[in-house]
């Protein structure tokens, strides 16, 4: 008589020599899957540890901004003719000189009070624009705009459009890396457009974020696929990640400002203007190699947008101390 | 290397086993498998840092977890199409008669399917996989002691379900389908 696991295995739907499935080079879909998880912001992690091997592609930072500065990038690329590109490269926010600065608590209890009517609501989705540094061991680092939307529909599908662009320099071509190399695309070009059937999970950070500070830290802890507890970096890291899924609703926004203000380490630092001109409290918080800053509404208590800059040189990526690793800006 | 190079490297070499992973797992689904596979690897990218030496069986392991959320997600939406009522899938239409439904595999997998969920998923990984116990106790997040067990248990549940529905089973593995049901 045939053995039972003998029998299993000849009833194998989909042997290891299945021609969609078997052994060998990756196709261009993976290909493109395992660059852009790559290229993704590294969570909490030391900069040193971010930096790209040898042989490695450009690795690109993660989301930052930038006002204005040297073009360290545009040797690169741009020796097109006409209208000067978007391409400018990072500059960190500044303080404004003589603000004050406003205790994390302070705002906590002034969000509190504006979400006492309940409005605005949680919306699942996010509508970011963001600016990250792409740096590579043998070219100049450089600084890619885009501006991405995900809308979520009544039956758990989504649409997730991004586009290149830097609202900075409205009209204006923006740097991209799309299909690997950076070039000049149009202010607006469309990097990915696309429709996900529909999906559903119970696990943070796609499912819910809970209205209460001591669930919320849990929430966060485990949408970093961690158990071990958040250091602030890792927290602050988080919290772009929750917004990069959700559109706070002003409960959840009290909650989170409630659970900042119970954080240790974020210093309140004064005011500055984001990068998308809107006025903000600026809130600091010191890692290895990175300082990261929090951008709040001072009457909301939203986060507006959150900034690391490299407290040291990497020379040999070309990076200086006090450049813009990535910066996201979120809007409802 | 660095985590992230690691990581690429476990991606580059083990793509197309955790996808074959999946695709057994989608019951002809094929059109999904590349999406799970993906958020599998978003999720093992995220915790790179837990990556162990020999990567596949703890890959499987994630992937498990994505099937479920996905299978999940599935029940919902043909929950949903089943509420309508014309959509092709809650009839069954989009399956169609492949080689598969005349195959002697097929009587294999309505025993598989009679049993528990963990008896299947051991068995799978053992006989489909190939994964040797202290690695189906990797993907299965227990001791290698648990996993033989469970092994041995789902064994002999299979095997008995084999001799309820064709008692002659025999090497040519051929049946009767539908005999026997219990």
């Amino acid at each position: 008589m045939a053995d039972e696991l003998e029998l299993l295995r000849g009833a194998n739907p989909v042997p290891s020599h299945d021609p969609r499935f078997g052994d060998g080079p990756l196709d261009h879909e993976a290909e493109r899957r395992l660059e852009r998880l790559l290229r993704e912001r590294p969570p909490g992690r030391p900069a040193r540890r971010l930096l790209p091997g040898p042989g490695l592609p450009r690795l690109v930072w993660g989301l930052a901004a930038t006002a204005v500065v040297a073009a360290l990038a545009v040797t690169l690329v741009l020796s097109g003719p006409g209208t000067t590109p978007a391409v400018a490269a990072p500059r960190p926010l500044v303080v404004q000189t003589g603000s004050t600065p406003l205790p994390l608590d302070r705002l906590a209890e002034r969000a509190e009070q504006a979400a006492a009517d309940g409005s605005p609501r949680l919306r699942k989705g996010t509508h970011v624009k963001s600016w990250s540094m792409g740096m590579s061991d043998d070219k100049p680092p450089i600084t890619l705009p885009e501006e991405r939307l995900v809308r979520w529909r009544a039956d758990d599908s989504h649409t997730e459009l991004v586009v290149a662009t830097d609202p900075r320099y409205p009209g204006r071509p923006v740097l991209s890396d799309e299909g690997g190399e950076p070039r000049l695309v149009d202010d607006g070009h469309v990097l990915s457009d696309r429709t996900y059937p529909p999906s559903w999970s119970d696990a943070p950070p796609h499912s819910p974020p809970p209205a209460d500070p001591a669930r919320l830290r849990a929430y966060l802890t485990e949408a970093q696929y961690t158990d071990a507890s958040l250091t602030t970096p890792e927290l602050l890291d988080a919290v772009g990640v929750l917004l990069d899924h959700w559109t706070l609703g002003a409960r959840e926004t009290a909650t989170l400002a409630r659970l900042l203000a119970g954080t240790e380490g974020l210093r309140p630092v004064g005011q500055v203007t984001d990068r998308l001109g809107r006025s903000g409290q600026a809130y600091v918080c010191e890692g290895t190699g990175v300082r990261h800053m929090l951008i709040m509404d001072p009457v909301t208590g939203a986060v507006l947008g959150l900034e690391s800059t490299f407290t040291t040189a990497e020379p040999e990526y070309g990076v200086k101390k006090g450049d813009v690793m990535s910066y996201s800006a979120w809007m409802r | 290397m660095s985590n992230d190079e690691i990581f690429a490297a476990a991606y580059r070499e083990h793509y197309w086993a955790v996808s074959r992973y999946v695709a057994r797992r989608l019951d002809g689904r094929t059109g999904e498998v590349e999406e799970v596979v993906a958020e599998v690897f978003t999720v093992a990218w995220r915790r790179r840092a837990d990556l162990p030496p020999s990567p596949l069986p703890w890959l499987y392991g994630v992937a498990r977890n994505c099937l479920a959320n996905t299978v999940r997600g599935h029940g919902r939406r043909r929950r949903l199409v089943d509420r309508l009522g014309n959509d092709d899938t809650a009839h069954g239409r989009h399956i169609a008669a492949g080689p598969e439904a005349d195959t002697p595999g097929a009587w294999v997998h309505e025993a598989l399917a009679r049993l528990s969920t963990a008896d299947q998923e051991v068995l799978r990984l053992t006989a489909w996989e190939e994964l040797a116990v202290d690695e189906v106790a990797v993907a299965l997040g227990c001791g290698r002691r648990a996993a033989a067990m469970r092994l041995h248990r789902a064994r002999r549940r299979l095997r008995a379900e084999i001799d309820r529905m064709c008692p002659e089973a025999t090497a040519d593995t051929h049946c009767v389908k539908g005999v026997g049901h219990g």
